[in-house]
Order: C-alpha cells, then structure tokens, then sequence
C-alpha cells in the first residue's frame, strides 16, 4: 500500500448544460490526498462537488482532465484494478429490495469471484458484524432506514476492500440510527485500519468522524486539514448576537464601529436576522456590543459567545456562512444586497 | 470480529465471465418470481389474447382467400409471439430501477463485466420466453389448436420465439440505458410494438392484408418469426423458410444485443 490511498491533482469535470446553457462545472481543479487508513471527510454544501469528486475516484465518471490515483491505480488507466481495491456505498441505496440482506451479500461477493460457500460465509460474517443477523432473511424492502444503510456499507466492505467511499452515510438517518452508524465507522478505521472516504454535509459528522478534512466549495477544495488544525487557525471566539427586524446596513456600520470585532457577517432572513463576528476575547466584546447596538435602536435576542466551529472555518473559506448558505432557497438577502451573489445569503464584511 | 477486512478477501482470482452472468441472471430470476403481480399478468395475457382474438376474428376463416386451416391454429403462432414481444418490450425497466435505486452505480464500481450486466438479464428474460411460450402453447392445444408439426415444430417454433425475445428485450434494454427514464420507455416501446403487431402476419393471413401493408409486413420481424413458427408447425414444413427467415432473425438479435452492451457503455460514459 503507498502512503497514500487516494492522490488526486487538478481535477476537473464539466457536464453540458443542455439546450443552449453553458456547461455545468462540477469539479473546477480540484486537488486532494488521503493518508492510508485515515477516515478523510469531504465536506461541503449540496452541489459543492463532493459527490462528483467520489464518482470519479470510484470509477463511475471520468474527468474530463486532471489524475487521480486510488490504492495506488490510476482511475482511468487502471480503472479495474481500482474497482478490485474499493467499496463505494452511492447515495442511494445500492441494495436490491426484493432480496434479503443476505441473498444481496452473497450476490455482491459471488459477483466479485467468491465460491457458494465463501459467499455465504462471508454474508454471514458481515451481517453479525452490523448486527442485521435477524434481519438477514427478511426482504431488504422492508427494513428500517437504518438497517439498510448498515446493509449497504457491509456491502461495500464485502470483498474486503483497502478504500471505502461512503457517499452522505448519515443522510436521512434519524439521530439514534446516525450515532450508530458514526460507530461503526470509527470502527471500521480503528480495528480494521481501512481508509474511509466520505462526504457529508453535517458539520458535526465531519468534526466527529474524520481525522483529515477537505473543505470542498464550487468544484474546488478551499481548506484542507484536520479538524483541530482547521479550527485552531481561529485564535480566540465567534459572537452570536440574534436580531429582531434589523437593517443589515446600519447593524454592519455599527458593528464596525466596536473594537475588537471582525469578520463580521449579518444573515437577515425574513424578520430575524444574526449578527455573528470573530473576536480575540469574547466575553469582553458583549457588553460594548449590546450598548453599540440598543443605542442604534437595534432589537435584539440571544447573545452567545462560543468556541469556533466548523462553522467558523466553512465561513472563512468559502466566504459564505454554512448555516446561512444551506438555507439558500429561502433566502432573504441583505440591504445593500449583491443580486450577482444569488447563492449567498450571507456577505462578509471584512 | 476485529480486522474483518483484512482477512475477509473473498476474491482468489475473479468470476468467469459466464460465472458473472448466471448471478445476474439468478438475481433477476429471483427479483421476477417475487412480484407475482407481474408474473401473473404475463401468464394472463397470452389467455385473454387466444380468448379474445380467437373470437373476435374467428369469421375471418370463412374468408375466401384465408386458406384451409382453422383460424385458432393459425392464431396461436400470432400469439407466441406477440407475447414474447410485448413481454420484451419492458425488459428494460429494471435496468431503469436500477439506475434509480443506486444498485446500478455500485455494480459498475466493481469488477464486473458491463455485458455481463446485459447478458445475464436477457438470458433471464429469455428464460421467461420460454416459459411463456410452453404456457401459449397449452393454452392453444386446449382452446383446440392442432400442431401437425409435432416436437420438432414445437421446439422450432419456440427457438423462434427466442430469438425475437432477444432482439426486443435487447432494444428495450438499450433504449432504457440511452433514455433512462420510464415514461420514455414505455412510450417508445408502446410505439413501436402495436404498429409492429397489426404490420405483420400475425393476426391475418398474407392474402387478406391490404398491399402497403403487406409490403411493410415482409420487413417485419414479427412477421419472420411467425412464419416460421407456422410452417414449423404445420404438416408440410418448408425448411427453405425456415432457414432464411432464421438466418434474418438471428442476425437482427445479434447487432440489437451488440447495439444493448454498447449502450451499457454509452450509459457509464455519461456519468
């Protein structure tokens, strides 16, 4: 095994835009390399590119240029090769509903050249290592969410691969079947040193999970790094003041106005809106803030002063708010709002 | 149960080509017997078609022209056929699932032949043809169809069968992979096919089509596999016929089964 699992240089992937619309640009350069037996996250918005980055390490797409080796095999080259070293768990859910757990185990490994017997031993083994022993022979339709994204990774795993890919594990889970399925990856590096690609777009399961992080934007990786690495770049705390009715203009000008305050981004969505900055010493920011504040004839909510976050690093590299630019569709935009920015409902002021 | 990865290879070298095949064909074999739904409709539908057509244009046998057989054992070849037809035509809505479920996506990030993917689930389709057509043909001889032919004619007209099943679940497989999408399908597939059973000899003798349809129908390939089913399994078998109209068929299965692998292909490309 090479140091690295995955090393992948300027990727790019296009796809036509159709009737007479520019094309789609997927993946726009992006560069990214995971240590052998880490679990690295890839983490970023929906449409950021993370999935389009998996599809092509695992073989599914082909970029339309840049490299990228897996396991050692060059995707394109090797392309077989790569497929014998990998588990790719997609989004979706991989397994054949009308079979039973076990009769998709066995499928998948006979598939891959075991023998009957091999096959169901291997089934067997795999279904009491993700506890689905009593579900095995029910039809795969019928179980619970969790179960079946528990089927689909130990489908991933059966030909004991080097690589695994999980595509947004935890997507759709609910909290207990997701800290379930957080275990069994942990695991899965920790006993069986695997590497674990996964994309997700929870900021907390790449903060739990992964011990190397890529933060991925447009196509592009903008940070890379581990999460304490990542979050330690943020000397002192975030501020979180919450707004009632505010004018993003005249929050923004009284903001800069506080010493001590920057990297002040305000989210105005509908009647609330956030005031959140970055600030050597937080607890000594909140009282001149809150007095800034009402003497503008500002409302306001909660004040919270905390630790950074994901959040945090998200923000600075993709120069948008994550909890702000998840909730795009909704938007509301900014006074002085930069119309060209649709995808931004945040804008920083630096 | 620590380090099951490691120690979990189950690949010593990699499964055969036919070995791949078979467990695909396996898996849809399965998939088939357990929506009984589905089974039940295309055993269903040859009856109503023998019932329906075999009243409906039963006067058409005291046509002058028509010939002397009687108009239900000149049906049940008609219907053999349409039936692996129709039945054909939706082959390739569970490559559309698949694509939809995900399972397609993981199939081909792994080591398995992509004309695996498509043989095995032909030959699954295949499988059901026959068992389709045994079922036709019992239906016929107890609706009172008589095959002179005897075994042979049976089995000719059944390998006939086969290879019109082939060549259509080979174009609806591919038109599935190219357009991926149901509502395309079925309307594809539902244009294609009605026009193709009434532009053909299936339901009416040569003699009484008008002669634009008749000329249309010559090209048909519907129309090939029925009159070799027909003749096979008449008293007096025309083996020239046979073997022509075999030859044209065979050809047509095979560049439409190369015309479904290329277009597993095509699919992946545009990934």
């Amino acid at each position: 095994m090479p140091p690295h699992a995955v090393e992948a240089a300027g990727l790019v992937k296009t796809y036509p835009g159709g009737r007479g619309r520019p094309d789609v640009r997927a993946l726009d350069g992006l560069t990214l390399t995971v240590p052998a037996g880490t679990v690295h996250g890839l983490l970023g918005l929906n449409g950021a590119g993370k999935s389009t980055t998996t599809r092509v390490l695992t073989t599914l797409s082909r970029a339309s240029s840049g490299e990228a080796r897996v396991a050692g095999h060059d995707v394109v080259r090797d392309a077989d090769q790569v497929r014998r070293s990998i588990g790719y768990v997609s989004q979706g859910t991989g397994a054949d509903v009308l079979l039973t757990p076990r009769e998709n185990l066995a499928m998948t490994a006979r598939l891959r050249g075991a023998s009957r017997s091999a096959s169901l031993d291997r089934a067997a083994a795999l279904l009491d290592r993700f506890g689905l022993a009593d579900a095995a022979d029910r039809r795969t339709g019928v179980l619970s969410g969790g179960m079946r994204r528990k089927l689909d990774v130990a489908l991933g795993l059966v030909d004991a691969p080097r690589v695994l890919f999980l595509d947004e594990p935890t997507t759709g889970l609910d909290p207990e079947a997701r800290a379930s399925m957080w275990n069994e990856i942990r695991r899965l590096a920790g006993e069986d040193s695997l590497t674990v690609v996964l994309t997700t777009h929870y900021l907390e399961e790449a903060d739990r999970l992964a011990d190397g992080l890529s933060i991925i934007d447009r196509g592009r990786v903008v940070a890379a790094g581990s999460p304490d690495s990542l979050k330690a770049a943020f000397a002192g705390d975030t501020l979180t003041v919450d707004l009632v009715e505010p004018d993003a203009a005249l929050v923004r000008s009284v903001a800069a106005g506080i010493a001590g305050l920057g990297d002040v981004v305000v989210h105005v969505e509908g009647p609330v809106g956030r005031l959140v900055a970055r600030t050597p010493d937080g607890p000594a920011v909140v009282g001149p803030t809150i007095a800034a504040l009402q003497a503008a004839g500002v409302r306001h909510g909660a004040v919270g002063v905390s630790r950074p976050t994901l959040d945090d690093v998200y923000l600075r590299h993709a120069g948008r708010s994550w909890t702000a630019a998840e909730s795009v569709p909704t938007s509301g935009t900014t006074s002085d709002g930069s119309a060209a920015a649709a995808a931004q409902t945040a804008e920083v002021a630096r | 149960m620590s380090a099951l990865a490691q120690t979990g290879r189950v690949t010593g070298g990699r499964a055969s080509w036919a070995a791949q095949t078979a467990e695909v064909c396996r898996r849809w074999t399965v998939d088939l017997v357990r929506q009984p739904w589905g089974l039940g409709v295309s055993v269903i539908q040859p009856v109503i078609w023998i019932v329906l057509f075999g009243n409906v244009f039963e006067s058409i046998a005291t046509v002058p022209g028509f010939g002397p057989t009687d108009y239900l054992t000149f049906l049940v070849p008609g219907i053999l056929m349409m039936t692996v037809l129709y039945s054909g035509a939706w082959a390739g809505t569970g490559f559309i699932e698949d694509i939809r479920s995900g399972v397609m996506d993981r199939l081909l990030s792994s080591p398995v032949s992509r004309s695996s993917l498509v043989a095995g689930q032909l030959a699954q389709q295949l499988l059901m043809a026959t068992v389709q057509g045994v079922i036709v043909l019992g239906i016929g001889w107890l609706a009172g169809a008589r095959y002179d032919g005897g075994v042979l004619g049976l089995v000719v007209a059944l390998l006939a069968s086969l290879l019109l099943a082939a060549a259509f679940c080979s174009m609806s497989a591919a038109v599935a992979l190219l357009a991926r999408d149901q509502t395309a399908l079925i309307g594809i597939s539902t244009i294609v096919v009605l026009p193709a059973t009434f532009l053909s000899t299936a339901l009416m003798p040569v003699a009484l089509l008008p002669d634009w349809v008749e000329t249309v129908a010559r090209f048909n390939p519907l129309t090939w596999a029925t009159e070799i089913a027909r003749t096979a399994m008449s008293t007096d078998v025309d083996w020239g016929l046979v073997a022509s109209r075999g030859a044209l068929l065979t050809v047509l299965a095979a560049v439409v089964a190369a015309w479904s692998v290329s277009a597993m292909r095509t699919y992946q490309k545009s990934l």
